[in-house]
C-alpha cells in the first residue's frame, strides 16, 4: 500500500501525547489525529528525583488507551519516546521496564541531544519554511520543562547548539518559592537568564546577526494561537507584539492568566517562565520576529521515519548538522583542522573498503567521523593526558543527534586511539556499554589508530592516499616524496590492534613518481 | 452619545410566561377547527403532558428558590415569588381553556363522529352496564388497593402524578364521623375502556376512574361512602435541580434540601365539584395553598387522549401519515460513502427519511475499510437500529466510541440499559462529562481508503433517534471535508478526556467557544449595518432566553440589522421596543411536526454565512452543555437551507407572530398566499424524490413579506 500510518507517542514532562500520521509519497506527512493528556511528570522528577506511583499508573493507563487507538487505526509502525521526566529520575530503567511490561510498548528514553535533534526535525518537517528561514541567521530555542536548547543556524548550516539548564517547570519550582512576589520572581529569572545568555553569547553568537527566532513552546503557542488573526498561516509574532504580551502576563498569577487569556489551567503557570525566557532571548539575540512552528517531538519522530522510508525527501542534511555541531566543538577546543580533515578522509576510506569485514553501517560511519573530528580536543586541556581529557570533554558535551550510548562510543574510541584498549570485562565494568557497543568501539578504534598513525607528523603526507583491500592486506598507497619513516614506524606499532580486530594487516606502499 | 442599556428588565419577557404562551399556541391548534379532529385531540393531550413537565421542572425550581429565600430577579426583573404568582394566574387560565376546549368542542365533535365518551355511569345502557360490571370484577377490582386514614393509620403516601379517588366514608350506622379513604386508579390498566358498540355503529368509551367511582362502595364494605372524587397531585419529588439555574442557587438549594419536607406537593388537581370536607382533608394533608389547587371540570390528566388518538377506525379524522421521502442525492448513488465523497449531503427530516443516517452507521459497521466509528448519543429510540449497528461494528473489530449522555432528562434509565449493552459488545462507552450534558449530535466514521485516511462526518440538529426523526423537523449534513473531519476527531478526543485542540477549523463548541462565536457573528452584522453594508440575521431555534445574546440582538437591531427570528417555544426577547428592537420580528411555528432544527443565517455584508447546530440561544446550551455549531459550506446546500428559512418566514397558516404588546397573533392572511411550511416541505420532498434532476423546478414563488411593520 502506498499509504502508511505511523504513530508517535511522546511521554513529555508536562503532557503525554500521541500523534497519528498518514504518510504517502504524494502528500508527505499528514497528521490524522492528535491525542494529548496533561500529565505533569516533570514536577516530581525534577524536584524529588522519582515519579509518584499514581502518576506512573496514570501514565500506563493513558499509554494503554493510546495502544487501543493505534490498533483502531491499524498503524503500520510506531515509536514511543520519553523525554526528561523519565530520563532524570533515579530509577529510570526500573520505571521504564515497569511501564513497558504493563503496556507492552517499547519505550526509548531520549537523551537531551537526541530529543533536541528530533525537535529540529519536527521544525524541518514544515520543510519549505524551515529551509528558507535558516538561510539567514536563526536561533532555534526549544524551551523544555527542565532545560532549554538554543541552536544557531546560518546559511543553511547548524552553527552551534547548546543546552541551558533552565526549563519552565524547573525554574518555576525552584525560584518561585524564593521570590517575594511575581515581580521579584521576574527579576530573579531575568538575572539568571542574563547570566546564562552572556556566556552563550560570548562563546557562540559573537557578532553573528540573528534575524529570526524559532521558539518551540507549547504554552506560548496555545496563548498566541487563540489570538491569531489568520488561523491557517504560520504563527509568528513581532518583537513589539511580544513586548505587549510580556507586560500583560508577567505579573499575573496563573488564575488571572487563565481567566484573562482563556488558556487552560495547566498552561497558565508555565507561561510566566516562558515569556521571561523569550524576552531575554529576544533582547540578547536581537531578533525581530519569533516564529512558532507549532510542531512537537512527535512530528520529528514521524519525519525521521518518513525520511528513512523514503516518503519524504529533504534537501537539508541532518547528518551534516551533527557533523557541523561536532566541528564546532572541535573548533572550540582548538583542534588542528588540517590534521582532522586529512584523517577524516583516510579513516572513512578505510571504513568503506573494510565494509565486508567490519559489517558496520552508515550510523557507525558517522560515529567514526565524529570520533576523528573530536580525537584531538583533549589537547586543549593537557598535552600529556590527551586521551582522558578528550574522553571527559566528550562525555560532558551534548552532541546534537547522538544518544548517550553513541556519545559513549565516540568518547571511548577517542580515548583508545592513544591509550591501551580495555577489553570487554574491564571496559564494561561500571559502565553501561553493551557487547554490541563494545564491538563497535573496538572496530572504530582500530580504524582510527591506523589513520592517526598515517598522519603522525600532522603534515598530511598521506593527502592523496588510496586504499585497497587485497589478500588479507590493507594496502595504503601514497604518492609522496616525503620521508615516511615516522608514519611507517607508528603504523607498525598501531596496526597490531587492527590485525587483532580484523585479521587484516595494513601496509604502506610509497610511490615516488614525480 | 450615551450608551444604550440593552439589559433593562422591561426589554425582556419572563421565560416561564413565554413558555405558557407557547403551550397556549399548541392549545390553539387543538381549538383550530381546520385541523382534523383526532389531531386536535392529540394537540390537547400534548398541552397536558407539557404542562405536567413544566410544573415538575420549572415551577418546582421556582418553589425551591422561594424556600431558599433566593430573591435574585430574572432577566425580566421578576423575583421568584412574583414569577410564581404570574405563572399560577396564567396556568389557571390555560387549564380553563384546555377544559372548555375539551368539553365544548372536542367531546361534542367526537360524539358527532360516532365516538362517545360516557361521562357518567348513569348514562349507560343495560348491556353496557353488564359489560362494565364484569370488567370491574375481573380486571379492576383485583388490582385496587384502597387505603383509609384514621387515628391508627396515617395519611397514606400518594404517588407523584398518579390519579386517585378520594372518598369520605363513615362506618355503617355512624353517620357523624366521616373518615378519609383513597384508592389509586391503577396505572397498569388502560385509562379509556371501550364499551360494546351501539346498534347504529356508534362507539363508546368510558374512563377507568368513572368505573371505579361507580363501584366505590364495593371497596369499603362496612362503610357508607359519603362522597368520592378524583384528584391528582404533582410533587416536587425528584430532587434533581434544574440545570438552567445559576450555580450560587444550587448551593443554596442544597442547603435547603435537608430541611425540606419530603416531596412537597406543588399542584393539586381536583374534580371541580369535589365535596368541601374532602377537599379540606386533602388541602391539609398535602399542605397546598389555594393558588396551587386546580379545580377541573372534566377528566383529570388529559394525557389519556394520546391513547385515544391511537384508536383504530378513525383514520379519516387524522392527518394521513406522511412517509419520509428518499434523499435525491442518495438515490443516484446508493453507496453512501461514494455519495458523500462526491458532494456534501443535506438531510431535512422528517420530510426526508432518516434512513441514510442509520445506513451510514450500518454500512460503516460492515465495511472492511472502516477503522473507527464515533458517535454521541443523547436520546435514542427503544430498539434503536443505530445502537444495534454500533454493537455490530464493535463485534466486527472496529474501534467504536460512543458518548452516552445519561443526564438526558427523563431518559436516564433507558440510556443506562443500552449503554451497558454497547459496552458488552466491545464499544468504548463514555458516560458523559462531569457537570456538562453532551447535547451535540455528531458521528464520525474513519475509513482507510486507497489514498489514505478519509473521515466521514454527520452533524445534525436533532438526536440520533429514528422514531422522533419522523416527528421532529431537523437538519443534518454529511460531509467528508478534511477540515471538519479533523475537528470531529478533536471533538471526540476532547470528549474522551484528552486535551482540547489548539484551534478548531470549522466547528464551534459550547461550553467554551460557542457563546463567543455567536456574539461575534451578531456583532459583526451590527458593524456591517453601521458601515452601510448589507446586514441581516435569520435565526431559527427552539428557545431564545439568553440575556447576552438578546442584548447583542437589540444592539444589532438598533444598528439597523434586520433580524428575523423563528423561535418555536420560549422567547424572552420583545419586539417593537422603540430604538431597541424595531428591526426584529419573531415568529413561532406550531404544526404537525415539532419544529426542532436550529439554523442561523448571517448576511455578513454580502458574504453570506449559514450555520446549523444543536444549541438554542439559552444559557444552558451555551454554558452547560457540549454543543456543536457547524457551518454550511457547500453553495447548493447553502441555497437549500436558505430556502428552508424563507419558506418558514412565508408561512401564513401555522405561524404566529409576536406583537409589540407581547402576545402571539396568527398571521393576517389578507393579500398573502396561504402557505403552511410543513406541508410545503412534505410536498416538495415527494416531488424531489420523483424528479431528482432539477430541484429548483419544484419551487413555488415566495410571497413578499409585509412591507410595513405592524403598528400597535
Amino acid at each position: 500500500m502506498a499509504v502508511k500510518l505511523f504513530s508517535a507517542i511522546v511521554i513529555g514532562s508536562t503532557e503525554t501525547e500521541m500523534k497519528v500520521f498518514e504518510l504517502s509519497q504524494g502528500r508527505g506527512m499528514r497528521e490524522i489525529d492528535c491525542i494529548s493528556t496533561r500529565l505533569n511528570l516533570g514536577v516530581d522528577a525534577y524536584s524529588i528525583g522519582k515519579l509518584d506511583v499514581e502518576k506512573v499508573e496514570e501514565l500506563c493507563l493513558v499509554l494503554k488507551e493510546f495502544k487501543t487507538t493505534m490498533a483502531g487505526y491499524k498503524v503500520d509502525a510506531y515509536r514511543v519516546c520519553a523525554t526528561s521526566a523519565l530520563r532524570e529520575i533515579r530509577s529510570s530503567l526500573i520505571t521504564r521496564d515497569y511501564i513497558e511490561k504493563q503496556t507492552g510498548l517499547n519505550i526509548e528514553i531520549l537523551s537531551n541531544s537526541e530529543q533536541r535533534f528530533l525537535d529540529f526535525k519536527s521544525i524541518a518537517s514544515e520543510s519549505s519554511s524551515f529551509e528558507t528561514i535558516i538561510q539567514s541567521g536563526t536561533a532555534v530555542v526549544d524551551i523544555g520543562g527542565n532545560s532549554m536548547q538554543i541552536s544557531v543556524f546560518d546559511n543553511d548550516r547548524l552553527i552551534t547548539t547548546q543546552n541551558i539548564r533552565m526549563g519552565k517547570v524547573s525554574t518555576r519550582e525552584q525560584y518561585l518559592p524564593m521570590a517575594r512576589n511575581n515581580a521579584h520572581f521576574e527579576k530573579l529569572v531575568l538575572e539568571l537568564m542574563e547570566h546564562e545568555l552572556n556566556g552563550f553569547g560570548r562563546l557562540y553568537q559573537k557578532d553573528r546577526q540573528i534575524k529570526n527566532m524559532i521558539v518551540v513552546d507549547r504554552q506560548l503557542e496555545e496563548l498566541l494561537k487563540k489570538r491569531q488573526k489568520a488561523p491557517n498561516s504560520l504563527l509568528t509574532i513581532s518583537k513589539e507584539e511580544f513586548a505587549g504580551y510580556y507586560q500583560q502576563i508577567v505579573c499575573l498569577n496563573p488564575d488571572e492568566i487563565t481567566e484573562r487569556f482563556e488558556v487552560s489551567a495547566d498552561t497558565a503557570p508555565l507561561l510566566v517562565p516562558s515569556v521571561i525566557f523569550c524576552r531575554c532571548l529576544l533582547d540578547k539575540m536581537g531578533a525581530d520576529t519569533i516564529w512558532f512552528p507549532e510542531m512537537s517531538l512527535g512530528d520529528g519522530m514521524c519525519f525521521e521515519y518518513a525520511v528513512k522510508n523514503k516518503f519524504i525527501r529533504t534537501k537539508h542534511s541532518f547528518e551534516e548538522d551533527i557533523i557541523a555541531a561536532s566541528r564546532s566543538i572541535a573548533k572550540r577546543y582548538k583542534s588542528n583542522q588540517a590534521h582532522i580533515k586529512n584523517m577524516e578522509e583516510i579513516t572513512l576510506q578505510i571504513f568503506d573498503k573494510m565494509k565486508k569485514i567490519h559489517g558496520l553501517g552508515q550510523r557507525e560511519r558517522l560515529l567514526l567521523q565524529i570520533s576523528v573530528i573530536l580525537h584531538n580536543c583533549g589537547k586543549f586541556i593537557s598535552l600529556t593526558n590527551v586521551a582522558e581529557c578528550a574522553y571527559n570533554i566528550i562525555m560532558a558535551t551534548d552532541i546534537i543527534g547522538l544518544s548517550l550510548a553513541e556519545r559513549q562510543i565516540v568518547a571511548n574510541v577517542v580515548k583508545f586511539n592513544t591509550m591501551d584498549f580495555s577489553y570487554y570485562d574491564k571496559l564494561a565494568l561500571g559502565s553501561s556499554i553493551s557487547r554490541k557497543e563494545y564491538l563497535v568501539i573496538a572496530k572504530l578504534t582500530a580504524m582510527v589508530r591506523v589513520a592517526n598513525a598515517l598522519d603522525r607528523s600532522h603534515k598530511q603526507k598521506f593527502k592523496n592516499a588510496s586504499i585497497a583491500l587485497r589478500d588479507g592486506e590493507l594496502i595504503i598507497s601514497v604518492n609522496s616524496q616525503e620521508d615516511l619513516t615516522l608514519e611507517k614506524g607508528t603504523l607498525e606499532e598501531k596496526s597490531e590492534f587492527f590485525e587483532e580486530v580484523f585479521n587484516v594487516h595494513p601496509i604502506i606502499r610509497q610511490k615516488k613518481k614525480m | 452619545m450615551a450608551a444604550i442599556d440593552y439589559i433593562k428588565p422591561e426589554y425582556y419577557t419572563n421565560r416561564e410566561l413565554s413558555w405558557l404562551d407557547f403551550n397556549m399556541r399548541i392549545l390553539g391548534e387543538a381549538r383550530d377547527k381546520k385541523n382534523p379532529l383526532f389531531e386536535r385531540i392529540k394537540f390537547l393531550s400534548i398541552t397536558a403532558s407539557n404542562l405536567d413537565e413544566f410544573f415538575m421542572i420549572r415551577v418546582a425550581s421556582l418553589k425551591d428558590m422561594v424556600h431558599a429565600k433566593y430573591t435574585k430577579p430574572d432577566i425580566a426583573g421578576l423575583k421568584p415569588e412574583a414569577q410564581l404568582t404570574l405563572i399560577q394566574e396564567k396556568a389557571h387560565y390555560l387549564v380553563q381553556r384546555q377544559y372548555s376546549t375539551y368539553n365544548r368542542s372536542l367531546v361534542p365533535a367526537l360524539k358527532q363522529n360516532g365516538l362517545e365518551l360516557v361521562m357518567a355511569h348513569e348514562d349507560l345502557t343495560a348491556s353496557q352496564r353488564e359489560f362494565l360490571d364484569q370488567y370491574f370484577e375481573e380486571n379492576i377490582y383485583p388490582v385496587l388497593t384502597p387505603m383509609a386514614m384514621d387515628s391508627s393509620r396515617p395519611f397514606p403516601l400518594i404517588r407523584n402524578k398518579s390519579l386517585n379517588i378520594g372518598a369520605l366514608i363513615s362506618k355503617k350506622g355512624e353517620k357523624s364521623k366521616a373518615e378519609f379513604a383513597t384508592v389509586q386508579v391503577p396505572a397498569v390498566l388502560p385509562r379509556v375502556i371501550e364499551l360494546p358498540a351501539g346498534e347504529d355503529g356508534h362507539r363508546f368509551g368510558i374512563l377507568l376512574e368513572e368505573i371505579i367511582e361507580a363501584n366505590i362502595d364495593k371497596l369499603f364494605l362496612n362503610y357508607d361512602v359519603v362522597c368520592a372524587h378524583p384528584y391528582r397531585i404533582m410533587r416536587n419529588a425528584d430532587l434533581t435541580i434544574d440545570e438552567d439555574e445559576a450555580e450560587d442557587l444550587l448551593k443554596e438549594i442544597q442547603k435547603q434540601l435537608k430541611k425540606r419536607q419530603w416531596g412537597e406537593v406543588i399542584r393539586l388537581e381536583i374534580e371541580d365539584k369535589m365535596d368541601e370536607k374532602l377537599l379540606k382533608v386533602l388541602k391539609k394533608e398535602f399542605a397546598v395553598k389555594a393558588d396551587d389547587i386546580y379545580p377541573i371540570s372534566g377528566p383529570l390528566d388529559l394525557t389519556f387522549l394520546m391513547k385515544m388518538y391511537g384508536l383504530e377506525g378513525f383514520d379519516h379524522l387524522k392527518t394521513p401519515p406522511y412517509v419520509p421521502q428518499p434523499v435525491p442525492a442518495l438515490s443516484e448513488e446508493p453507496d453512501i460513502f461514494e455519495a458523500i465523497k462526491k458532494k456534501d449531503i443535506l438531510l431535512h427530516h422528517p420530510y426526508m427519511t432518516f434512513n441514510p443516517v442509520v445506513d451510514f452507521i450500518r454500512k460503516a459497521a460492515r465495511d472492511p475499510q472502516v477503522l473507527a466509528i464515533k458517535q454521541t448519543l443523547y436520546r435514542v429510540s427503544g430498539h434503536s437500529p443505530i445502537v444495534a449497528a454500533l454493537a455490530l461494528a464493535a463485534e466486527n473489530g472496529k474501534q467504536v466510541s460512543v458518548l452516552v449522555e445519561l443526564k438526558a432528562r427523563f431518559d436516564e434509565e433507558n440510556n443506562i440499559i443500552w449503554a451497558k449493552m454497547l459496552e458488552k459488545a466491545g464499544c468504548h462507552v463514555i458516560y458523559g462529562l462531569v457537570g456538562l450534558k453532551t447535547h451535540s449530535k455528531i458521528t464520525l466514521v474513519v475509513r482507510r481508503e486507497e489514498d489514505g485516511i478519509r473521515r466521514y462526518v454527520h452533524l445534525g440538529t436533532g438526536n440520533y433517534n429514528d422514531s422522533t426523526a419522523k416527528l421532529y423537523t431537523d437538519c443534518g449534513i454529511m460531509t467528508c471535508s478534511e477540515a471538519i473531519g479533523e475537528d470531529a476527531t478533536a471533538v471526540f478526543n476532547m470528549l474522551s478526556g484528552y486535551s482540547e485542540p489548539k484551534t478548531w477549523n470549522r466547528l464551534a463548541l459550547a461550553p467554551i467557544w460557542l457563546r463567543g462565536k455567536f456574539l461575534n457573528l451578531i456583532r459583526r452584522e451590527a458593524d456591517h449595518a453601521r458601515e452601510g453594508r448589507p446586514a441581516r440575521i435569520i435565526a431559527k431555534m427552539n428557545s431564545l432566553c439568553d440575556q447576552e445574546i438578546i442584548a447583542a440582538l437589540y444592539e444589532a437591531s438598533a444598528a439597523g440589522v434586520k433580524i428575523d427570528l423563528i423561535v418555536r417555544g420560549i422567547c424572552c426577547l420583545r419586539v417593537g421596543i422603540p430604538k431597541i428592537s424595531e428591526n426584529i420580528s419573531v415568529r413561532s411555528i406550531v404544526g404537525t411536526f415539532l419544529e426542532h432544527s436550529r439554523i442561523f443565517y448571517f448576511q455578513n455584508g454580502g458574504e453570506e454565512e449559514l450555520y446549523m447546530g444543536s444549541a438554542d440561544w439559552m444559557p444552558r446550551n451555551l454554558d452547560k452543555r457540549v454543543e456543536i455549531l457547524f457551518p454550511v459550506e457547500d453553495k447548493e446546500i447553502q441555497e437549500e437551507v436558505r430556502h428552508i428559512l424563507d419558506i418558514q418566514l412565508a408561512d401564513t397558516l401555522k405561524a404566529h407572530e409576536l406583537t409589540a404588546d407581547n402576545t402571539y397573533e396568527k398571521i393576517d392572511k389578507r393579500g398573502k398566499v396561504l402557505l403552511c411550511a410543513q406541508d410545503y416541505f412534505c410536498q416538495e420532498a415527494v416531488q424531489r424524490a420523483k424528479k431528482p434532476e432539477d430541484p429548483k423546478e419544484t419551487r413555488v414563488f415566495i410571497p413578499a413579506e409585509p412591507v410595513e411593520e405592524e403598528i400597535s
